[in-house]
Parts: C-alpha cells; structure tokens; sequence
C-alpha cells in the first residue's frame, strides 16, 4: 500500500475553489517567490495571541512584535506592522483582562482518517490534519478558539461564519481524534485599524499650501505652521484610542449541530473523490470565478495568465512542501515542552 | 480539423518573442540592431549612434500608428525591437490617464487605472507577438529587494512595474539579462567579460524556454545565434501544450504566436 497524502482543510478548500491553484500548490509545491504582506500580518498575530493566552503575559506577546520587526527604524513596512500589532495587543489585553472561559490547549494538532460516509472504511489515499488556535471551556462545554484578523466585522462577515467550512472539520477531527466533545466555536475577530502614521510636509509642500492659503487670504498673510511628521508616541496614542472602541474587538460564539458533521463527511469524501479523478486523468480546471477574490489575484494568476510559463514559473515561484501550518505542529510533537502541554 | 501531428519547435528567431534587459550601455541596443531585418520603435533615445533603421516615438498612438503599418506587411523587416519597453508601458500609462482625463493612474481608485494599462500594454505587446516578425523588447534593468518567507534577497530585474513585469515575462520565450562577469585580463589584472544570462537564478531573472540556449553566453549577436543553431539541431523534437501543461517545469517547445492568443483580446 502506497504512503497516504497528509492532507489539510486548506487543501481541501483550495481544491473546492480552484483545481488548477490547488493543482499549482499541492501536486506541484508551488509558492510565491515572495512573501504576502497581509498573511504576514495574521501569523504575527496568531502568534502573539498564542503567548498571550499561554500567560497572560503582555509584554512577552509585544516581544514577538518586537523580534518579528527588527529593521522597523529604518523601513516603513515593517514600521508600520510593528505600530499596528504592538496597538492591536495592548487594546486585546485591555479589552480582555478577565476572560469568561478557560484555556485547555493552545494550537493543537490533529490528524485523522476521511472516512467513506457509506461504508464506514477509512480512506486508502487520504489523511486529514491540522492545527486549531485553540480549545477553551466555557461552563461545562468546550470550544474551538478561532483567531481572525478582519478588515471590518459587518453584517456579511457574521453571516459568512455560519457557512465555515473550515471549523466544522477542526471540530469535528477535534472530537475523533482528542475525544472532546466540541460544543461550538469562539470566533474571536481582531481588527486592523486603518490609521496611517503622519507623514507631515515637506519644506517645499508647506511654502506651496502656505502660497495658497495667502492667496486667499484678504490679509495677504497666514500663521500656517508646516505640519510635522508624527512621532511613534502620538501615532500609538491616536492607535490606542481607536483600539478603545467597542468595534475593534468581537467575539462571536456559533454552536456546532451533529447535522453539520453528517454534512461534511458527505462533502470531503465527495472531494476526496474528484481529486482522484483529477490526478489520475491529470485535469486541473481553473475557476475564473476565484481569480480575484477579496479584490486581489489569485498567488497563481501570473502563472495561470501565461499558461504554465516555465519563465514565469522559475522567475517568481519557489518549490515548498505544503502544509506548512502543520510543520509548527511537528516541531512541537517532537520536542519535550511539546509533551508537558496541559491538554 | 484536429491535428494529427505535433507543433514543431520554432526553428527561426524571428519567430520568438525575446525580452533583453541590463545596465545602461552595456550594450542591448547594439546587440539587438545585429537581428535579422531589425527595426527599432525608439522610445527613447540612445540610438544615435548605430547605423540602424528606427522610427522615433514619443506617444502611445505613434506606437500604435508604427504597429498598424507593421502589421500591414509592406515592408521587409523580420525583426521589431521595442527600445525600451519601459518608457513604452510609461507612454501606454499617459495615454491611459489622458483617456481617462486623469493625473494619475491611482486616481481612478482600487486599482482601475493600472488595470486599464495593463490591459492595453498586453493587448498592444500580444498584437505584436501574434504578427510573422520577431519580436525583441528591451528594458534597463534594477535591483529589487525581495522578501521571502526565509529572508531578504536582492534581486536584478527589468525595469517595469510588478504586474507590468508579470505580464511581459509570461508571454516571452526568452529572457535575457546582459552582464558583466569579472574575469582576468590577458594582462593578470581583473576585467570584465559582457555576457547574457539566459537562465534563471537568485540574483537576476532570466529563462529559455527553448531549452535551446547555454546558461551564459558572450554578448555577442553571431555567438548567440551560433548557441541557439546548435541548441536546435542538439534538441530532441519536443511537444507542446499538453506536456507544458501537465509538467510546467519540464522546458516547452517556445510556442509564443500559437500560445499568445490565449491572453484577452479587445
């Protein structure tokens, strides 16, 4: 019997959405030369949220910030996510001081079999892993702790949760594998504040708005001063204000029926089965639909646009095994701090 | 009205589409004046000092106006050289913004006004790679800082925007970067070879996909053409599409006029 493929709700929802970029990264182990600012973003977060939880230890959460931008004095991308990240976790452990609920574990792995809904047999291709932010109790029930960094929370994103494929399969892999039963789950949204630090003038814009405003003026006179850059300490302050409103943080708790479960083991074997199908007869179609989604490319799209250009390719993709989510979860299986985790 | 045989190989460099970039007067002009029937669409100067046959062009619409009349077929040029690209993709960006009564691209908001440029640039470049002439763009080249998920790494580039750069290096068959690469005089003192780079690497980008052409060659058009001859008559008869599609990284038979079409048309 060949290995079976380690597979991830990523994979499976890629596939879904688009063969052929699923086709680019899972069979192909394609990734972007380079790196995308805004997941950069979120694994920072995830990250800092990790430690948090783990120790209510702020200052520890801002050290990740802080060892994540090292160049932040001299370039202005790492500048900018250290301001919003390091605001953006002081506000969380502000806003959340006292928690209603109790930490069980802390980015757990798991992996199970796909079963065949109609007979019961365990899949002879496929596994199914992952890693999910986090178990906590809540009263007698657990729950999935579910970290998301957002734009804006409206009403079209709460309705969006309902339809989460993803946390059906980490609760239901929870259950068969850690043997919880999982009540629901804790959406818990930060969100990214769109302040931007003052640049301030420049010598030569001041004297153009100042010609400007004198212009207008019936004195023949302005008392304009040049606007100066804002320093670190006022742009954090105007960060902390807005991390003071009540929008900036949600929390929303979804329960998860046994319904759901049915629903998906149905739909992941129906899955499993036309990859099947699509790597034994090699066809890989590209949903057009997916090319722009949340209003960017998709990673593949250059490479999909040139027809599988071997220039395009070798020039801004890379060869990475997939599932890099997991390898974190490996290291930590591995290692013997892994093994004193409370769970 | 389905084939019973396989494309073969383009065996004519008139037939490709070839992006040459580097440093300034290193000498891409020049190298590129030496193609086959060679006329140059100057969008910048530089070229007063070769003995070439070239139309000056200052707009969009004289690009376009010099495609037209190419396009025609009356005339006996095998090659067309775009001298440069960049200043090519800045003059369709001007005519964009003066279309669309602009300053800037950005003025239009999420990212409309590049699309619009992107989309004519590749319509214009598409055009011109479908046509019976091969087709040369030149372009300067950069240093560009890339962030990896392992580290930063500088990288030399063509001069053109992200996705203007994207779009030029999916539709060409051959990329290629003209160096300089130390070396040691007849004299024991160090010196500098020009050399183009035709695969790619860490540091600068580059590709053949002809898999026809060594991994450096001297700048020098006739040694060039003597590497491509030979890489033809060494090359085993490769297939197309449906190997390129099936295993990308494997090299493709250079299918540019075939392949072109598939990108949007207006």
């Amino acid at each position: 019997m060949t290995e079976r493929m380690t597979t991830t709700y990523s994979m499976w929802n890629l596939f879904r959405n688009c063969r052929k970029a699923a086709h680019w990264r899972y069979v192909l182990e394609l990734v972007p030369l380079e790196k995308d600012r805004h997941l950069s973003f979120g694994s920072l977060i995830h990250e800092c949220l990790e430690v948090w939880h783990r120790a209510r230890d702020l200052s520890a959460a801002l050290d990740v910030i802080d060892r994540a931008c090292p160049n932040r004095a001299q370039e202005e991308d790492q500048r900018r996510v250290w301001h919003l990240a390091t605001a953006m976790m002081r506000g969380y452990a502000a806003r959340y001081a006292q928690e209603e609920f109790e930490v069980v574990a802390l980015e757990k792995s798991f992996e199970g079999e796909i079963i065949n809904p109609e007979t019961g047999a365990a899949s002879r291709s496929f596994t199914l892993a992952g890693k999910v932010d986090g178990i906590v109790r809540i009263g007698d029930e657990h729950f999935l702790l579910e970290h998301k960094t957002a734009a804006g929370v409206d009403a079209g994103y709460l309705e969006r949760l309902w339809t989460d494929f993803q946390i059906t399969v980490y609760a239901y892999y929870v259950e068969k594998a850690l043997g919880i039963r999982v009540a629901g789950v804790l959406y818990n949204i930060l969100v990214k504040a769109r302040l931007q630090q003052g640049a301030g003038e420049t010598e030569e814009e001041f004297a153009v708005r100042r010609a400007e405003l004198i212009a207008k003026s019936k004195t023949g006179k302005s008392s304009a001063k040049r606007r100066l850059p804002e320093s670190d300490d006022e742009f954090q302050a105007r960060l902390a204000a807005k991390y003071a409103e009540p929008e900036m943080f949600h929390r929303e708790m979804l329960y998860i029926s046994r319904d759901q479960f049915a629903t998906l083991r149905a739909e992941l074997w129906e899955l499993t089965q036309a990859f099947l199908d699509a790597r034994r007869r090699d066809v890989w179609y590209q949903n057009t639909s997916f090319c722009f989604q949340y209003g960017k490319p998709c990673p593949y799209f250059a490479l999909c646009r040139s027809g599988g250009s071997p220039n395009v390719l070798e020039n801004f993709y890379e060869r990475r095994p997939p599932h890099e989510e997991l390898r974190a979860a490996d290291a930590e299986r591995l290692s013997p701090a892994g093994a004193n985790e409370t769970f | 009205m389905l084939p019973t045989q396989k494309t073969p190989p383009k065996p004519n460099l008139n037939d490709l589409t070839v992006l040459v970039y580097g440093p300034s007067k290193i000498g891409k002009s020049t190298w590129c004046s030496h193609a086959d029937g060679a006329l140059f669409l100057a969008t910048e100067a530089g070229l007063n000092n070769l003995d070439v046959y070239q139309v000056p062009i200052a707009t969009w619409d004289e690009l376009l106006a010099a495609c037209k009349e190419i396009a025609e077929g009356k005339h006996a040029f095998k090659t067309v050289i775009i001298d440069t690209v960049d200043n090519a993709y800045r003059m369709c960006a001007e005519h964009i913004c003066q279309k669309f009564k602009i300053e800037h691209e950005s003025d239009l908001g999420y990212g409309k006004g590049y699309a619009l440029i992107n989309n004519e640039f590749y319509r214009v470049l598409n055009k011109l790679a479908l046509l019976p002439y091969g087709l040369f763009l030149i372009s300067h080249s950069q240093e560009k800082e890339i962030e990896t998920r392992t580290g930063k790494l500088t990288r030399v580039v063509p001069t053109l925007p992200d996705k203007a750069r994207k779009i030029v290096l999916g539709m060409v068959d051959i990329i290629l970067f003209c160096d300089l690469e130390p070396t040691t005089g007849a004299d024991g003192k160090p010196a500098h070879r020009r050399v183009i780079r035709t695969k790619p690497n860490t540091s600068y980008e580059a590709g053949d996909r002809t898999g026809r052409l060594p991994e450096v060659i001297d700048l020098d058009f006739a040694k060039f053409v003597s590497a491509f001859t030979q890489g033809l008559a060494a090359a085993p008869a490769a297939s197309t599409a449906p190997a390129a599609a099936s295993n990308p990284t494997a090299t493709a038979a250079p299918q540019a006029k075939p392949r072109a079409a598939a990108g949007p048309t207006r």
